[in-house]
């Protein structure tokens, strides 16, 4: 297969959302049917891409000396691109049910479908300037999802969103133009391409700006301290939080945390350095931050954020490590947290959508009531929290057993925060599960509470088993993982 | 074959019994849940008797395997299990009477049943974390059975310490993947001492976390407050189970990890022991304290209960012949007599609805027989000759005199005598006021309120159990005798 195909699959959602503002629908099935064959026909071309397109370069654009926008394969766009062209056809689905109601559902599936390309350059981009361009694309196409319902917070998330991104953004932008002028060239190649810079005079500054562009990307993986926008930004529809809170945005962050660390600045510049430690420091505070915060919150949506911002970092934790197996164990976490979290905000999103209600202590027995809605719920609380035989288990052992492997003295205190966070999640996870299936005697249950219909229960039914899946059949992932790390894909 | 029948059948029972919607009656429940406790045991016993069974049964990831291997530790657990878990259940069928939702108590009671045989056959450290993992899930419910505040605030209690004392034993586990050859145990250890050279002070952390990890279960100060909250609030018999059989699963864990994979030479005379030992001690002494001035008949048991398992745990942290033949004696004996006093207690409750110490004066002259049983199991718990508990801490004594750990060689019998005297101090007076109240009360109001056969019999054979066991201690001190030699 020609790997002009990776175009099309970056293009035909921007151009298919822009589209459907433009066509007239007789009415909303014919557009239902048109998004969703939209979003499939995108996910079938990365997949065939994927596994059976051709390697090397696509050169678009070419600017001047080593500046273009080009595409290419590798193991990282494997992992990512496969990721979202998994989900982004099981959240549409889901979303159709959730934004019945609304009034400005065509120009919210307009946007939906825009970042699902827009997503996709981010993951095929081979080097740091079309990384970057789609990363800023990312922040512009989302914002009118963030601020989709109009009220007050919702401006107010929005600017927020816009403001961090944006400043977060301008750090990167000064990698970039570091990368360009000292790297060997500005392509993602394993190892790093900053070999000539590592021995020359500005490797010191290199290490600054390496941390700045570090805290720079890592404002979309919601790294302390500018973690607060993404639970602010819960105030968006849920199938915005849930799949582009979650996964694809956040996950946009660490993808390019572990692009810039293994790509581009290397490893072997970074390993052992003052800036590994700060990085890494940052990513053990950040997981024992979130999940803290995540306890104190009692508004379902926003706990989840802030359980997002523990998990993400768990993969930067991964990526600090700085060594194959830390690759390996974070790009574990990468896939894993993606299922387990768009299925409990799946949850959280049908909970809200049914009864209207949207915090935790409103939850009374609603597990008896909304069966298949809690028991998915519950799947994924136990993979948050890493009960063996769920998948987050796995990815935490594979973390702890790369952090061991290191013989870093930090990483033991990165064990240790992992531990902490899983006891917070099962605090802040379990107590929810209890509420629904155990209210006390004298709690009032919600009345109309069922489940609903089949657009909402099929996606949570099908990331909840993919939860169990991959915490039994895991190991051919795992060591393609590993192959990754390695250098062997 | 069958060792994996005894733990999946269990579970899916369970599963059915809460799956279907309605029972016709309440019969039709109780037959379906005695069939399943009785298959259950059946293949629980099939299992113990059929030799050393290996099965390894299904790899998840590298290094984390489900195996299953039936040693002789292994059996002397499962064989209480079995044990006490049927007498309870069959004594739950009249007891449950008065609480709702019995369907989801038995249904849970069902499966709980499945999971502790797979962690009593469990033949390697994940196996073993994992069905331990399940067992705090799935035994909340049993625990916060009634929905009353107190109960919901103690299941969350457990819970949350439970998971705690977990995460506290992964973090050890996620070490042993590189420090350990296998992690299957094997009497003696497995430590790889060559990886181990030069990072004694991190494994002997890691040691000491997965001792208090699992100590959380049977609860050793400093994380003993979750049980005398949670044990009293849980209907009699999971109150009994709870105290009989689940915290010994903490204690199997703790023999597993320092006996099956760290081995007691790596620990004997470290900081880990010392420590360990003075925290046993502490707990022994502090729970019959808290016992003997605790006025919540139920609450009593369980502080009891924390006094007693750190009995065992002081026996296993001797790391020497006779403190280890004391500590699993001391687990089936313990096993037997609280299940028995619990039963009694729930007895007392079910038929006169009294919790209070203060209530129960003149209650042997309404209960005989209930009160005789509690008061056999009571003696036995103290330690009088020839009643079992004697047996075990006779052997606990001998083992701390023998030790040669200095201070701890006398202080160890003089706290287990002084516990035992307290032991007698809040266990005995309910019965000698219960059958003489003194000339003041009031004769002509008794009544007979002996509990149906179904509640007494358990009763009876939990007491004479206690009885014979301590006359006869041949047989089973010479298994474990024989059984301790390839360990230590």
């Amino acid at each position: 297969m020609s790997h002009y195909w990776i175009l099309a699959a970056i293009l035909l959602p921007i151009v298919g959302g822009v589209l459907l503002y433009i066509l007239p629908f007789k009415n909303k099935k014919y557009m239902h049917s048109y998004v969703e064959l939209i979003v499939i026909i995108t996910s079938v071309i990365t997949g065939l891409v994927l596994f059976k397109g051709e390697r090397g370069l696509l050169e678009v654009v070419h600017f001047v000396n080593n500046l273009s926008i080009s595409f290419k394969i590798d193991g990282m766009t494997v992992v990512f691109a496969g990721l979202i062209a998994i989900l982004w056809p099981l959240a549409t689905l889901y979303a159709f049910e959730y934004m019945e109601h609304d009034e400005r559902e065509k120009s919210f599936f307009m946007f939906y479908t825009m970042t699902y390309g827009v997503t996709l350059g981010i993951a095929f981009a081979s080097d740091i300037l079309t990384m970057y361009l789609f990363y800023e694309l990312l922040t512009l196409v989302t914002v009118p999802l963030v601020m989709h319902t109009l009220t007050r917070e919702a401006i107010h998330a929005v600017r927020k969103y816009l403001y961090f991104s944006l400043g977060g953004a301008a750090f990167a932008l000064m990698a970039m133009i570091f990368i360009i002028i000292y790297g060997d060239s500005c392509e993602f190649i394993l190892g790093g391409v900053m070999h000539t810079a590592a021995e020359g005079e500005h490797a010191p500054l290199l290490l600054w700006i390496y941390l700045l562009s570090f805290m720079g990307f890592g404002v979309k993986s919601a790294v302390w301290p500018t973690s607060s926008w993404l639970p602010q930004a819960g105030v968006a529809p849920t199938p915005v939080t849930a799949l582009l809170h979650a996964v694809a945005v956040v996950n946009a962050g660490a993808f390019a945390i572990i692009r810039l660390t293994y790509y581009s600045f290397g490893t072997d510049f970074l390993a052992g350095t003052w800036v590994q430690y700060a990085c890494m420091a940052i990513a053990i505070f950040t997981i024992v931050y979130g999940c803290s915060r995540a306890v104190k919150e009692s508004h379902i949506k926003r706990r989840l954020a802030w359980s997002t911002v523990g998990n993400l970092s768990y993969i930067i934790f991964g990526a600090t490590l700085m060594t194959p197996l830390g690759l390996a164990g974070a790009l574990s976490h990468f896939v894993i947290h993606g299922f387990m979290k768009i299925t409990s905000f799946f949850c959280a999103g049908a909970f809200m959508h049914v009864t209207g209600k949207s915090y935790v202590y409103e939850m009374d027995g609603v597990g008896r009531k909304m069966k298949c809605i809690y028991a998915c719920f519950t799947v994924s609380a136990l993979g948050l929290m890493g009960v063996p035989g769920f998948a987050g288990f796995i990815s935490k052992w594979n973390l702890t057993e790369a952090a061991v492997e290191s013989g870093n003295g930090l990483a033991i205190a990165g064990i240790a925060a992992l531990l902490v966070s899983a006891i917070l999640t099962a605090i802040y996870m379990l107590g929810v599960v209890h509420r629904a299936y155990f209210p006390k005697n004298e709690a009032v249950t919600i009345e109309n509470a069922k489940d609903p219909g089949w657009k909402m229960c099929v996606p949570i039914a099908l990331c909840a088993a993919m939860t169990v899946i991959l915490g039994l059949f895991a190991s051919p992932m795992v060591e393609f993982f590993e192959k990754i790390a390695f250098g062997i894909y | 074959m069958m060792l994996i029948l005894s733990i999946i059948v269990p579970i899916l029972w369970g599963l059915l019994i809460l799956l279907i919607r309605d029972f016709k009656s309440r019969n039709a429940l109780l037959a379906v849940t005695g069939a399943g406790l009785a298959v259950a045991a059946v293949l629980g016993v099939a299992v113990i008797l059929s030799g050393d069974a290996e099965l390894f049964l299904f790899s998840f990831g590298k290094n984390l395997s489900l195996y299953f291997h039936v040693d002789n530790m292994g059996r002397i657990f499962a064989a209480i299990v079995i044990l006490v878990w049927l007498i309870a259940g069959f004594y739950a069928f009249e007891y449950m009477k008065h609480e709702k939702e019995e369907k989801r108590f038995f249904g849970f009671y069902v499966m709980v049943f499945g999971i502790l045989h797979g962690l009593t056959f469990a033949g390697n450290m994940v196996t073993y974390y994992l069905f331990y993992e399940l067992m705090t899930l799935l035994s909340v419910p049993l625990i916060l059975h009634n929905r009353s505040k107190e109960a919901i605030m103690g299941g969350l209690k457990y819970l949350f310490y439970s998971l705690f004392g977990a995460y506290m034993v992964l973090f050890g586990i996620f070490f042993l993947n590189k420090y350990a050859v296998t992690m299957d145990f094997i009497p003696g250890g497995t430590l790889d001492m060559s990886a181990v050279l030069g990072h004694e002070g991190l494994m002997l952390a890691v040691s000491f976390a997965m001792i208090i990890g699992f100590s959380v279960k049977a609860g050793m100060f400093p994380l003993h407050a979750w049980l005398p909250t949670a044990h009293p609030v849980a209907p009699a018999p999971a109150s009994a189970v709870m105290s009989g059989i689940i915290v010994k699963m903490g204690v199997l864990g703790v023999i597993r990890v320092v006996y099956y994979i760290i081995g007691a030479d790596f620990l004997r005379g470290t900081w880990v022991q010392t420590v360990w030992l003075i925290l046993t001690l502490v707990t022994v002494f502090m729970g019959s304290m808290l016992a003997y001035r605790e006025k919540v008949f139920k609450k009593r048991l369980a502080y009891s209960t924390v006094s007693q398992a750190s009995y065992i745990l002081f026996g296993l942290a001797l790391l020497q012949p006779s403190g280890l033949t004391g500590s699993l004696l001391h687990v089936v004996f313990h096993a037997v007599i609280k299940s028995c006093l619990f039963l009694s207690a729930g007895a007392i409750i079910y038929k006169t609805g009294k919790t209070n110490v203060d209530d129960l004066r003149g209650i042997g002259k309404e209960m005989p027989v209930t009160i005789w049983c509690y008061t056999i199991a009571g003696a036995a718990l103290v330690g009088i000759p020839p009643l079992s508990g004697f047996i075990s801490k006779w052997h606990l004594a001998t083992g701390a005199l023998e030790s040669g750990l200095g201070v701890f060689s006398w202080l160890g019998p003089v706290v287990l005598l002084v516990s035992a005297l307290l032991t007698a101090g809040y266990l005995l007076p309910i019965s000698i006021k219960g059958f003489l109240p003194g000339a003041d009360y009031n004769y002509s109001e008794i009544t007979k309120k002996e509990p149906k056969l179904i509640m007494v019999v358990p009763l009876l054979i939990l007491a004479v159990l206690t009885v014979l066991l301590g006359i006869f201690p041949g047989k089973l001190t010479e298994y474990i005798s024989a059984l301790i030699g390839s360990v230590l």
